[in-house]
Protein backbone atom coordinates (compact mmCIF):
# COMPACT_ATOMS: atom_id res chain seq x y z
CA UNK A 1 0.00 0.00 0.00
CA UNK A 2 2.99 2.77 0.98
CA UNK A 3 4.13 2.20 -2.86
CA UNK A 4 0.58 3.49 -4.20
CA UNK A 5 0.82 6.37 -2.09
CA UNK A 6 4.79 7.20 -3.29
CA UNK A 7 3.26 6.96 -6.93
CA UNK A 8 0.95 8.76 -6.93
CA UNK A 9 2.72 11.90 -5.04
CA UNK A 10 4.93 11.32 -8.05
CA UNK A 11 2.95 11.24 -10.58
CA UNK A 12 1.10 14.79 -8.92
CA UNK A 13 4.17 16.32 -8.74
CA UNK A 14 5.53 15.29 -12.31
CA UNK A 15 1.95 16.55 -13.49
CA UNK A 16 2.79 20.28 -11.81
CA UNK A 17 6.13 20.24 -12.69
CA UNK A 18 5.32 20.15 -16.39
CA UNK A 19 2.56 22.06 -16.16
CA UNK A 20 4.40 24.48 -14.19
CA UNK A 21 7.91 23.90 -16.76
CA UNK A 22 5.28 24.25 -19.40
CA UNK A 23 4.59 28.04 -18.61
CA UNK A 24 8.03 28.95 -17.43
CA UNK A 25 9.60 27.87 -20.91
CA UNK A 26 7.34 29.50 -23.00
CA UNK A 27 8.34 32.84 -21.44
CA UNK A 28 11.93 32.31 -22.07
CA UNK A 29 13.91 33.06 -25.27
CA UNK A 30 15.03 34.97 -27.79
CA UNK A 31 11.80 37.41 -27.37
CA UNK A 32 11.28 36.99 -23.12
CA UNK A 33 7.63 37.84 -22.09
CA UNK A 34 6.15 38.55 -18.85
CA UNK A 35 2.72 36.94 -17.59
CA UNK A 36 0.20 39.56 -18.81
CA UNK A 37 2.48 40.43 -22.18
CA UNK A 38 2.45 36.20 -23.54
CA UNK A 39 -1.15 36.32 -23.99
CA UNK A 40 -1.05 38.75 -26.44
CA UNK A 41 1.87 38.10 -28.28
CA UNK A 42 1.44 36.34 -31.65
CA UNK A 43 5.20 35.03 -31.30
CA UNK A 44 4.05 32.94 -28.10
CA UNK A 45 0.90 32.05 -29.63
CA UNK A 46 1.82 31.28 -33.08
CA UNK A 47 5.53 30.03 -32.62
CA UNK A 48 6.41 29.33 -29.40
CA UNK A 49 3.03 27.58 -27.54
CA UNK A 50 2.56 24.90 -30.93
CA UNK A 51 6.36 24.16 -30.12
CA UNK A 52 6.12 23.33 -25.96
CA UNK A 53 2.78 21.81 -26.96
CA UNK A 54 4.33 19.21 -29.42
CA UNK A 55 7.63 19.08 -27.13
CA UNK A 56 5.80 17.79 -24.87
CA UNK A 57 3.71 15.53 -26.89
CA UNK A 58 6.42 14.19 -28.67
CA UNK A 59 8.42 13.53 -25.49
CA UNK A 60 5.27 11.93 -23.89
CA UNK A 61 5.01 9.57 -26.75
CA UNK A 62 8.81 8.47 -27.70
CA UNK A 63 9.29 7.71 -23.42
CA UNK A 64 5.82 5.34 -22.96
CA UNK A 65 7.40 3.78 -26.46
CA UNK A 66 10.44 3.01 -24.58
CA UNK A 67 8.52 1.73 -21.94
CA UNK A 68 7.16 -0.82 -24.02
CA UNK A 69 9.76 -1.63 -26.46
CA UNK A 70 11.77 -2.36 -23.05
CA UNK A 71 9.06 -4.76 -21.86
CA UNK A 72 7.70 -6.33 -25.29
CA UNK A 73 11.91 -6.74 -26.01
CA UNK A 74 12.34 -7.95 -22.50
CA UNK A 75 15.40 -6.37 -22.32
CA UNK A 76 16.24 -2.90 -20.63
CA UNK A 77 18.56 -1.47 -23.20
CA UNK A 78 15.51 -0.14 -25.82
CA UNK A 79 14.28 2.20 -27.58
CA UNK A 80 12.87 3.63 -30.67
CA UNK A 81 15.94 5.44 -31.25
CA UNK A 82 18.47 2.19 -30.54
CA UNK A 83 16.41 -0.12 -32.45
CA UNK A 84 16.49 1.46 -35.22
CA UNK A 85 12.57 1.74 -35.51
CA UNK A 86 12.68 6.01 -35.29
CA UNK A 87 15.65 5.69 -38.55
CA UNK A 88 13.24 3.54 -40.32
CA UNK A 89 10.49 6.00 -40.15
CA UNK A 90 12.25 8.70 -40.78
CA UNK A 91 13.13 6.89 -44.35
CA UNK A 92 9.66 6.94 -44.82
CA UNK A 93 9.51 10.40 -44.14
CA UNK A 94 12.62 11.68 -46.40
CA UNK A 95 10.49 9.62 -49.27
CA UNK A 96 7.29 11.15 -48.44
CA UNK A 97 9.19 14.96 -48.63
CA UNK A 98 11.01 13.99 -51.95
CA UNK A 99 7.63 13.07 -53.29
CA UNK A 100 5.97 16.27 -52.37
CA UNK A 101 3.85 15.62 -49.39
CA UNK A 102 6.56 18.02 -47.79
CA UNK A 103 3.12 20.28 -46.64
CA UNK A 104 0.80 16.87 -45.44
CA UNK A 105 1.87 16.47 -42.10
CA UNK A 106 -0.35 12.97 -42.48
CA UNK A 107 1.23 12.40 -45.40
CA UNK A 108 4.50 11.94 -43.98
CA UNK A 109 3.53 10.41 -41.09
CA UNK A 110 2.16 7.82 -43.22
CA UNK A 111 4.83 7.11 -45.00
CA UNK A 112 6.87 7.06 -42.09
CA UNK A 113 4.47 4.34 -40.35
CA UNK A 114 4.91 2.51 -43.37
CA UNK A 115 8.63 1.90 -43.55
CA UNK A 116 8.34 2.25 -39.67
CA UNK A 117 6.38 -0.81 -39.14
CA UNK A 118 8.71 -2.70 -41.71
CA UNK A 119 11.62 -2.03 -39.68
CA UNK A 120 9.70 -3.44 -36.55
CA UNK A 121 8.54 -6.43 -38.22
CA UNK A 122 11.88 -7.03 -39.47
CA UNK A 123 13.88 -6.32 -35.67
CA UNK A 124 10.80 -8.92 -34.41
CA UNK A 125 11.76 -11.77 -36.54
CA UNK A 126 15.45 -11.40 -36.14
CA UNK A 127 15.08 -11.27 -32.79
CA UNK A 128 12.55 -13.82 -31.91
CA UNK A 129 13.97 -16.82 -32.99
CA UNK A 130 14.50 -18.13 -29.39
CA UNK A 131 12.55 -17.72 -26.82
CA UNK A 132 14.71 -15.03 -25.32
CA UNK A 133 15.28 -11.74 -27.11
CA UNK A 134 19.10 -11.59 -27.16
CA UNK A 135 20.93 -8.34 -26.65
CA UNK A 136 23.30 -8.34 -29.20
CA UNK A 137 21.28 -9.43 -31.97
CA UNK A 138 18.48 -6.60 -31.35
CA UNK A 139 21.27 -4.03 -30.85
CA UNK A 140 23.22 -4.92 -33.76
CA UNK A 141 20.08 -5.36 -35.73
CA UNK A 142 18.95 -1.58 -34.68
CA UNK A 143 22.81 -0.12 -35.98
CA UNK A 144 22.51 -2.64 -38.96
CA UNK A 145 19.30 -0.89 -39.96
CA UNK A 146 20.17 3.05 -38.96
CA UNK A 147 23.55 2.75 -41.02
CA UNK A 148 20.73 0.91 -43.88
CA UNK A 149 18.76 3.81 -43.78
CA UNK A 150 21.29 6.97 -43.40
CA UNK A 151 22.55 5.08 -46.65
CA UNK A 152 19.79 5.44 -48.29
CA UNK A 153 18.73 8.92 -47.07
CA UNK A 154 22.37 9.68 -48.21
CA UNK A 155 21.29 8.77 -51.70
CA UNK A 156 18.20 10.24 -51.86
CA UNK A 157 19.98 13.85 -50.56
CA UNK A 158 22.37 13.59 -53.48
CA UNK A 159 19.50 12.92 -55.85
CA UNK A 160 17.56 16.06 -54.60
CA UNK A 161 20.20 18.10 -53.31
CA UNK A 162 17.37 20.90 -53.59
CA UNK A 163 15.42 19.65 -50.57
CA UNK A 164 18.46 18.58 -48.69
CA UNK A 165 18.11 21.21 -45.72
CA UNK A 166 14.37 20.04 -45.37
CA UNK A 167 16.07 16.17 -45.12
CA UNK A 168 18.85 17.06 -42.67
CA UNK A 169 16.49 18.40 -40.69
CA UNK A 170 14.65 15.24 -40.51
CA UNK A 171 17.98 13.20 -39.14
CA UNK A 172 18.74 15.42 -36.44
CA UNK A 173 15.88 16.19 -34.85
CA UNK A 174 14.02 19.50 -34.38
CA UNK A 175 10.92 21.75 -32.84
CA UNK A 176 11.49 24.27 -35.40
CA UNK A 177 9.44 24.79 -37.08
CA UNK A 178 6.44 23.25 -34.80
CA UNK A 179 2.97 24.84 -35.45
CA UNK A 180 -0.47 23.74 -34.52
CA UNK A 181 -1.25 21.92 -37.83
CA UNK A 182 1.20 19.65 -36.25
CA UNK A 183 0.05 19.60 -33.02
CA UNK A 184 -3.50 18.71 -34.76
CA UNK A 185 -2.05 15.59 -36.10
CA UNK A 186 0.28 14.10 -33.69
CA UNK A 187 -1.95 15.07 -30.44
CA UNK A 188 -5.05 12.68 -31.60
CA UNK A 189 -2.15 10.36 -32.44
CA UNK A 190 0.01 10.10 -29.65
CA UNK A 191 -3.02 9.99 -27.24
CA UNK A 192 -4.47 7.08 -28.68
CA UNK A 193 -0.78 5.27 -28.51
CA UNK A 194 -0.26 5.98 -25.01
CA UNK A 195 -4.04 4.85 -24.80
CA UNK A 196 -3.33 1.61 -26.13
CA UNK A 197 -0.35 1.11 -23.77
CA UNK A 198 -2.19 2.44 -20.31
CA UNK A 199 -4.59 -0.43 -21.31
CA UNK A 200 -2.38 -3.13 -21.36
CA UNK A 201 -0.32 -2.42 -19.02
CA UNK A 202 -0.97 -5.50 -16.82
CA UNK A 203 0.00 -7.41 -19.54
CA UNK A 204 2.94 -5.55 -20.06
CA UNK A 205 4.08 -6.54 -16.86
CA UNK A 206 3.60 -10.21 -17.26
CA UNK A 207 5.64 -9.81 -21.08
CA UNK A 208 8.53 -9.20 -18.51
CA UNK A 209 8.40 -12.61 -17.44
CA UNK A 210 8.66 -14.03 -20.58
CA UNK A 211 6.02 -15.26 -23.53
CA UNK A 212 5.64 -19.00 -21.77
CA UNK A 213 5.17 -17.92 -18.57
CA UNK A 214 2.87 -14.93 -19.40
CA UNK A 215 0.90 -17.44 -21.76
CA UNK A 216 0.35 -19.13 -18.28
CA UNK A 217 -0.93 -16.45 -16.20
CA UNK A 218 -3.75 -15.69 -19.16
CA UNK A 219 -1.83 -13.40 -21.36
CA UNK A 220 -2.46 -13.79 -25.36
CA UNK A 221 0.85 -12.76 -25.81
CA UNK A 222 1.05 -13.01 -29.92
CA UNK A 223 -2.26 -10.67 -29.88
CA UNK A 224 -0.94 -8.13 -27.69
CA UNK A 225 2.39 -7.74 -28.57
CA UNK A 226 1.38 -7.27 -32.46
CA UNK A 227 -1.44 -4.19 -30.91
CA UNK A 228 1.82 -2.76 -29.01
CA UNK A 229 4.07 -2.40 -31.39
CA UNK A 230 1.32 -1.24 -33.92
CA UNK A 231 0.29 1.35 -31.67
CA UNK A 232 3.74 2.52 -30.64
CA UNK A 233 5.15 2.62 -34.19
CA UNK A 234 2.32 4.32 -35.00
CA UNK A 235 3.23 6.95 -32.41
CA UNK A 236 6.96 7.13 -33.18
CA UNK A 237 6.44 7.28 -36.86
CA UNK A 238 4.24 10.56 -36.07
CA UNK A 239 6.87 11.79 -33.68
CA UNK A 240 9.39 11.51 -36.48
CA UNK A 241 7.75 12.80 -39.05
CA UNK A 242 7.12 16.22 -36.91
CA UNK A 243 9.78 17.00 -35.32
CA UNK A 244 12.79 14.32 -37.02
CA UNK A 245 14.75 11.40 -34.94
CA UNK A 246 15.61 12.21 -31.81
CA UNK A 247 17.49 9.65 -29.70
CA UNK A 248 17.26 8.04 -26.05
CA UNK A 249 14.23 9.61 -24.47
CA UNK A 250 12.23 6.29 -24.68
CA UNK A 251 15.82 4.92 -22.33
CA UNK A 252 16.44 7.81 -20.12
CA UNK A 253 13.04 8.49 -18.50
CA UNK A 254 11.82 4.79 -18.30
CA UNK A 255 14.75 4.06 -16.94
CA UNK A 256 14.87 6.75 -14.02
CA UNK A 257 11.34 6.00 -13.45
CA UNK A 258 12.10 2.20 -12.92
CA UNK A 259 14.42 3.28 -9.84
CA UNK A 260 12.14 5.76 -8.10
CA UNK A 261 9.03 3.12 -8.76
CA UNK A 262 10.03 -0.09 -9.58
CA UNK A 263 9.30 -2.66 -12.43
CA UNK A 264 5.75 -2.07 -12.47
CA UNK A 265 4.56 -0.66 -15.95
CA UNK A 266 1.07 0.58 -14.44
CA UNK A 267 3.69 2.87 -12.46
CA UNK A 268 5.98 3.65 -15.00
CA UNK A 269 3.97 4.27 -17.93
CA UNK A 270 1.54 7.13 -16.20
CA UNK A 271 4.18 8.66 -15.00
CA UNK A 272 6.59 8.31 -18.12
CA UNK A 273 3.59 10.76 -19.99
CA UNK A 274 4.72 13.56 -17.51
CA UNK A 275 8.79 13.17 -17.77
CA UNK A 276 9.10 12.19 -20.65
CA UNK A 277 6.82 15.24 -21.71
CA UNK A 278 9.31 16.84 -19.01
CA UNK A 279 12.13 16.13 -20.20
CA UNK A 280 11.93 16.72 -23.59
CA UNK A 281 10.66 20.42 -23.23
CA UNK A 282 13.74 21.43 -21.10
CA UNK A 283 15.80 19.30 -23.34
CA UNK A 284 14.15 21.65 -26.31
CA UNK A 285 14.37 24.90 -24.12
CA UNK A 286 18.07 24.36 -23.74
CA UNK A 287 18.52 23.62 -27.31
CA UNK A 288 16.74 27.07 -28.31
CA UNK A 289 18.27 29.33 -25.41
CA UNK A 290 21.93 28.61 -24.78
CA UNK A 291 23.71 29.38 -28.08
CA UNK A 292 20.88 32.08 -28.35
CA UNK A 293 20.16 33.26 -31.27
CA UNK A 294 21.33 30.00 -33.05
CA UNK A 295 19.77 26.78 -32.23
CA UNK A 296 21.12 23.63 -31.13
CA UNK A 297 19.67 20.26 -32.72
CA UNK A 298 17.44 18.93 -29.59
CA UNK A 299 18.75 15.07 -30.50
CA UNK A 300 22.31 16.22 -29.38
CA UNK A 301 20.86 17.18 -26.52
CA UNK A 302 18.51 14.14 -25.76
CA UNK A 303 21.77 12.10 -27.01
CA UNK A 304 24.61 13.78 -24.43
CA UNK A 305 21.99 12.57 -21.58
CA UNK A 306 21.17 9.00 -22.83
CA UNK A 307 24.21 8.09 -24.26
CA UNK A 308 26.55 7.86 -21.59
CA UNK A 309 23.33 6.26 -19.34
CA UNK A 310 22.73 3.69 -22.27
CA UNK A 311 26.65 2.92 -21.87
CA UNK A 312 26.60 2.41 -18.10
CA UNK A 313 23.20 0.17 -18.35
CA UNK A 314 25.63 -1.71 -21.29
CA UNK A 315 28.65 -2.20 -18.97
CA UNK A 316 26.08 -3.03 -16.17
CA UNK A 317 24.29 -5.84 -18.21
CA UNK A 318 27.94 -7.29 -19.47
CA UNK A 319 28.55 -7.84 -15.77
CA UNK A 320 25.79 -9.75 -14.91
CA UNK A 321 26.02 -12.29 -17.35
CA UNK B 1 -9.58 -34.84 -17.42
CA UNK B 2 -6.12 -34.62 -19.55
CA UNK B 3 -5.61 -36.71 -22.44
CA UNK B 4 -3.04 -36.91 -25.22
CA UNK B 5 -4.80 -38.77 -28.40
CA UNK B 6 -1.62 -40.29 -30.27
CA UNK B 7 0.18 -36.93 -29.88
CA UNK B 8 3.43 -36.22 -32.11
CA UNK B 9 5.46 -33.04 -32.17
CA UNK B 10 8.89 -31.76 -33.32
CA UNK B 11 11.12 -28.90 -33.88
CA UNK B 12 12.76 -27.47 -36.59
CA UNK B 13 15.24 -29.98 -36.93
CA UNK B 14 14.18 -33.20 -35.13
CA UNK B 15 10.62 -34.95 -34.01
CA UNK B 16 11.09 -35.27 -29.62
CA UNK B 17 7.48 -36.89 -29.49
CA UNK B 18 5.48 -39.02 -31.99
CA UNK B 19 2.04 -41.35 -31.59
CA UNK B 20 1.93 -40.42 -27.60
CA UNK B 21 -1.25 -41.61 -25.73
CA UNK B 22 -1.88 -40.97 -22.17
CA UNK B 23 -4.51 -39.81 -19.94
CA UNK B 24 -4.47 -38.26 -16.51
CA UNK B 25 -7.50 -38.62 -13.98
CA UNK B 26 -8.86 -35.90 -12.05
CA UNK B 27 -7.09 -35.55 -8.67
CA UNK B 28 -4.13 -37.42 -9.26
CA UNK B 29 -0.63 -37.20 -8.97
CA UNK B 30 1.91 -37.76 -11.96
CA UNK B 31 5.67 -38.28 -12.16
CA UNK B 32 6.69 -37.49 -15.64
CA UNK B 33 10.28 -39.61 -15.87
CA UNK B 34 12.36 -40.49 -18.65
CA UNK B 35 15.94 -39.62 -20.09
CA UNK B 36 17.23 -36.40 -20.74
CA UNK B 37 15.72 -35.09 -24.33
CA UNK B 38 13.25 -37.13 -24.11
CA UNK B 39 10.29 -34.90 -24.49
CA UNK B 40 9.09 -34.34 -20.88
CA UNK B 41 9.32 -30.65 -20.68
CA UNK B 42 7.88 -30.54 -24.41
CA UNK B 43 4.87 -32.63 -22.87
CA UNK B 44 4.10 -30.47 -19.99
CA UNK B 45 4.04 -27.65 -22.52
CA UNK B 46 2.00 -29.32 -25.25
CA UNK B 47 -0.65 -29.88 -22.71
CA UNK B 48 -0.51 -26.51 -21.19
CA UNK B 49 -1.29 -25.33 -24.66
CA UNK B 50 1.58 -23.48 -25.43
CA UNK B 51 3.09 -25.77 -28.14
CA UNK B 52 0.17 -27.19 -31.37
CA UNK B 53 1.37 -31.05 -31.72
CA UNK B 54 2.12 -31.53 -35.21
CA UNK B 55 -0.38 -34.29 -34.94
CA UNK B 56 -3.11 -35.71 -32.63
CA UNK B 57 -4.86 -33.63 -30.01
CA UNK B 58 -4.46 -32.29 -26.52
CA UNK B 59 -7.95 -32.76 -24.65
CA UNK B 60 -8.87 -31.07 -20.99
CA UNK B 61 -12.31 -31.88 -19.73
CA UNK B 62 -13.43 -33.07 -23.80
CA UNK B 63 -11.78 -30.30 -25.15
CA UNK B 64 -8.85 -29.05 -27.00
CA UNK B 65 -6.29 -26.88 -25.02
CA UNK B 66 -5.90 -25.05 -28.56
CA UNK B 67 -9.77 -23.85 -28.24
CA UNK B 68 -9.80 -22.08 -24.98
CA UNK B 69 -8.28 -18.80 -24.73
CA UNK B 70 -5.08 -17.84 -22.27
CA UNK B 71 -7.50 -16.36 -20.01
CA UNK B 72 -9.33 -19.45 -19.56
CA UNK B 73 -6.67 -21.44 -19.13
CA UNK B 74 -4.76 -19.77 -17.01
CA UNK B 75 -7.68 -20.76 -14.55
CA UNK B 76 -7.44 -23.93 -15.13
CA UNK B 77 -3.71 -25.14 -15.25
CA UNK B 78 -1.08 -23.20 -13.40
CA UNK B 79 2.49 -24.31 -15.03
CA UNK B 80 5.85 -23.49 -13.79
CA UNK B 81 8.39 -23.71 -15.89
CA UNK B 82 12.45 -24.54 -15.60
CA UNK B 83 14.69 -21.82 -15.07
CA UNK B 84 12.86 -18.93 -14.76
CA UNK B 85 14.65 -16.01 -16.03
CA UNK B 86 14.35 -11.82 -15.80
CA UNK B 87 16.07 -8.73 -15.88
CA UNK B 88 13.57 -6.35 -14.29
CA UNK B 89 13.29 -6.87 -10.53
CA UNK B 90 10.04 -7.45 -9.20
CA UNK B 91 9.76 -8.19 -6.10
CA UNK B 92 8.79 -11.65 -4.82
CA UNK B 93 5.05 -10.65 -3.40
CA UNK B 94 4.81 -8.44 -7.16
CA UNK B 95 5.78 -11.96 -8.98
CA UNK B 96 3.16 -13.97 -7.05
CA UNK B 97 0.50 -11.57 -7.42
CA UNK B 98 0.77 -11.94 -10.89
CA UNK B 99 -0.54 -15.40 -10.54
CA UNK B 100 -3.85 -13.42 -9.63
CA UNK B 101 -3.88 -12.12 -13.29
CA UNK B 102 -6.38 -14.09 -14.88
CA UNK B 103 -8.92 -13.64 -12.46
CA UNK B 104 -8.71 -9.67 -12.63
CA UNK B 105 -9.91 -6.89 -15.59
CA UNK B 106 -7.28 -5.13 -17.47
CA UNK B 107 -7.46 -1.65 -15.93
CA UNK B 108 -8.24 -3.28 -11.95
CA UNK B 109 -6.16 -3.20 -9.25
CA UNK B 110 -5.67 -6.21 -6.79
CA UNK B 111 -8.36 -6.19 -4.08
CA UNK B 112 -7.75 -7.47 -0.75
CA UNK B 113 -8.78 -10.96 -1.10
CA UNK B 114 -6.09 -11.08 -3.77
CA UNK B 115 -3.34 -10.64 -1.06
CA UNK B 116 -4.80 -12.36 0.79
CA UNK B 117 -4.50 -15.25 -1.07
CA UNK B 118 -0.91 -14.24 -2.00
CA UNK B 119 0.26 -14.44 1.09
CA UNK B 120 -1.40 -17.33 2.38
CA UNK B 121 0.77 -19.26 -1.13
CA UNK B 122 3.58 -17.49 0.54
CA UNK B 123 3.37 -19.05 3.71
CA UNK B 124 2.79 -22.25 2.18
CA UNK B 125 5.93 -22.38 0.22
CA UNK B 126 7.37 -20.61 3.19
CA UNK B 127 8.85 -17.41 1.24
CA UNK B 128 6.41 -14.97 3.29
CA UNK B 129 10.10 -13.76 4.50
CA UNK B 130 11.08 -13.13 0.59
CA UNK B 131 8.10 -10.73 0.23
CA UNK B 132 10.58 -7.92 -0.33
CA UNK B 133 13.45 -9.58 -2.00
CA UNK B 134 14.78 -9.20 -5.79
CA UNK B 135 15.41 -12.36 -8.57
CA UNK B 136 18.79 -11.17 -7.83
CA UNK B 137 18.54 -11.24 -4.31
CA UNK B 138 17.37 -15.06 -4.05
CA UNK B 139 18.81 -18.20 -4.36
CA UNK B 140 17.54 -20.32 -7.23
CA UNK B 141 15.80 -22.84 -4.43
CA UNK B 142 14.00 -19.80 -3.32
CA UNK B 143 13.32 -18.66 -6.78
CA UNK B 144 11.55 -21.94 -7.53
CA UNK B 145 9.44 -21.53 -4.18
CA UNK B 146 8.48 -18.11 -5.04
CA UNK B 147 7.42 -19.46 -8.68
CA UNK B 148 5.80 -22.44 -7.24
CA UNK B 149 3.73 -19.63 -4.46
CA UNK B 150 2.53 -17.78 -7.70
CA UNK B 151 1.26 -21.24 -9.51
CA UNK B 152 -0.07 -21.59 -6.29
CA UNK B 153 -1.93 -17.89 -6.32
CA UNK B 154 -3.28 -19.26 -9.66
CA UNK B 155 -6.53 -21.56 -8.10
CA UNK B 156 -6.33 -24.16 -10.85
CA UNK B 157 -7.51 -27.34 -10.51
CA UNK B 158 -4.59 -28.62 -12.60
CA UNK B 159 -0.56 -27.54 -11.94
CA UNK B 160 1.88 -28.37 -14.69
CA UNK B 161 5.41 -28.65 -12.67
CA UNK B 162 8.60 -28.36 -14.66
CA UNK B 163 11.42 -29.77 -12.68
CA UNK B 164 10.17 -27.95 -9.48
CA UNK B 165 13.07 -29.37 -7.58
CA UNK B 166 16.22 -28.73 -9.63
CA UNK B 167 17.28 -26.17 -7.31
CA UNK B 168 16.22 -27.66 -4.17
CA UNK B 169 18.32 -29.03 -1.41
CA UNK B 170 17.47 -31.93 0.30
CA UNK B 171 15.34 -30.59 2.77
CA UNK B 172 13.10 -28.19 0.68
CA UNK B 173 12.79 -31.14 -1.66
CA UNK B 174 10.71 -32.97 0.87
CA UNK B 175 9.09 -29.86 2.27
CA UNK B 176 7.78 -29.14 -1.38
CA UNK B 177 7.07 -32.39 -1.86
CA UNK B 178 4.72 -32.55 1.46
CA UNK B 179 2.88 -29.73 -0.14
CA UNK B 180 1.93 -31.00 -3.39
CA UNK B 181 0.81 -34.24 -1.67
CA UNK B 182 -0.91 -32.05 0.81
CA UNK B 183 -2.76 -29.61 -1.95
CA UNK B 184 -3.15 -32.98 -3.91
CA UNK B 185 -4.95 -34.85 -1.26
CA UNK B 186 -6.96 -31.79 0.54
CA UNK B 187 -8.10 -30.11 -2.70
CA UNK B 188 -8.02 -32.47 -4.82
CA UNK B 189 -5.45 -30.94 -7.57
CA UNK B 190 -4.52 -32.27 -10.22
CA UNK B 191 -0.06 -32.33 -10.37
CA UNK B 192 1.65 -33.47 -13.29
CA UNK B 193 5.67 -33.02 -12.22
CA UNK B 194 8.61 -34.23 -14.14
CA UNK B 195 11.40 -35.19 -11.99
CA UNK B 196 14.43 -37.29 -12.21
CA UNK B 197 14.82 -38.38 -8.53
CA UNK B 198 13.21 -42.21 -9.24
CA UNK B 199 12.93 -42.74 -5.23
CA UNK B 200 11.12 -39.53 -4.19
CA UNK B 201 8.70 -40.61 -7.42
CA UNK B 202 8.43 -43.66 -5.60
CA UNK B 203 7.70 -42.15 -2.45
CA UNK B 204 5.68 -39.33 -3.18
CA UNK B 205 3.78 -39.88 -6.85
CA UNK B 206 1.48 -42.70 -6.65
CA UNK B 207 0.72 -42.27 -10.67
CA UNK B 208 3.73 -42.36 -13.74
CA UNK B 209 4.07 -41.84 -17.10
CA UNK B 210 7.47 -43.20 -18.38
CA UNK B 211 8.88 -41.49 -21.55
CA UNK B 212 11.36 -43.40 -23.74
CA UNK B 213 12.26 -42.76 -27.06
CA UNK B 214 9.77 -40.10 -27.77
CA UNK B 215 7.07 -42.63 -26.83
CA UNK B 216 5.31 -43.89 -23.83
CA UNK B 217 7.11 -46.60 -22.29
CA UNK B 218 4.36 -46.84 -18.90
CA UNK B 219 1.83 -45.35 -18.12
CA UNK B 220 0.00 -46.63 -14.31
CA UNK B 221 1.49 -47.04 -10.95
CA UNK B 222 4.89 -46.17 -10.17
CA UNK B 223 5.34 -48.87 -7.96
CA UNK B 224 4.92 -51.65 -10.48
CA UNK B 225 6.95 -48.85 -13.41
CA UNK B 226 9.95 -48.27 -11.61
CA UNK B 227 11.08 -51.33 -12.03
CA UNK B 228 14.65 -52.58 -12.63
CA UNK B 229 13.96 -53.98 -16.18
CA UNK B 230 12.26 -50.69 -17.06
CA UNK B 231 15.29 -48.46 -15.33
CA UNK B 232 17.81 -49.96 -17.56
CA UNK B 233 16.34 -49.28 -20.80
CA UNK B 234 15.04 -45.72 -19.75
CA UNK B 235 18.45 -44.77 -17.90
CA UNK B 236 21.08 -47.33 -18.62
CA UNK B 237 21.14 -48.15 -14.81
CA UNK B 238 20.98 -50.76 -12.89
CA UNK B 239 18.55 -51.09 -10.19
CA UNK B 240 17.60 -53.47 -7.40
CA UNK B 241 14.24 -53.05 -5.05
CA UNK B 242 14.79 -53.46 -1.56
CA UNK B 243 12.64 -53.05 1.50
CA UNK B 244 13.25 -50.02 3.10
CA UNK B 245 10.71 -50.53 6.52
CA UNK B 246 7.52 -51.58 4.52
CA UNK B 247 8.19 -49.61 1.89
CA UNK B 248 10.18 -50.07 -1.30
CA UNK B 249 13.40 -48.60 -1.65
CA UNK B 250 15.66 -48.27 -4.73
CA UNK B 251 19.28 -49.06 -5.00
CA UNK B 252 21.07 -47.79 -8.17
CA UNK B 253 24.67 -48.22 -9.82
CA UNK B 254 26.43 -47.67 -13.37
CA UNK B 255 25.41 -50.68 -15.24
CA UNK B 256 29.30 -51.01 -16.44
CA UNK B 257 29.94 -50.98 -12.61
CA UNK B 258 30.95 -54.73 -11.75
Amino acid sequence: MRSSVRFTVVLLLLALLLAAAMVGCSMLGVVRFSWDEMWQSPIFLNLRAPRVVLSVLVGAGLSVCGAVYQSVFRNPLTDPYVLGISSGASLGAAVAILLGLEAYVAGVGGCALLTGLLTVVVIYRIASTGNRMHTTTLLLTGVCITFLMSAVISFLMVLRQDKMDSIIFWTMGSFASASWGDVAVVAPVVAAGIGVVVYYCRDLNLLLAGSETARSLGVEVERVRRVLLLSTTLTVAFCVATCGVIGFVGLVVPHCLRLVCGPDNRKVVPCAIFAGGLFMLMCDTLARTVLMPAELPVGSLTALAGAPLFIYLLYRNKKKY
Amino acid sequence: MIELRDVSYGYTDREVLHGVSARFEAGGMYAVMGANGCGKTTLLRLVAGMLEPGRGEVLLQGRSVREYSARQLATRMAYVRQLPQTDFEFSAFETVLMGRNPYQHRLQNESEEDWRIVERCMKQTNTWHLRFSKPGQMSGGELQRVMLARALAQQTPVMLLDEPLANLDIAHQFEILDLLCSINRNEGKTILLVIHDLNMALRYCPQLLLLHGGGVLYQGSTSEGLVPQNISKVFGIRAAVVDDGGSPLLRLQPETEV
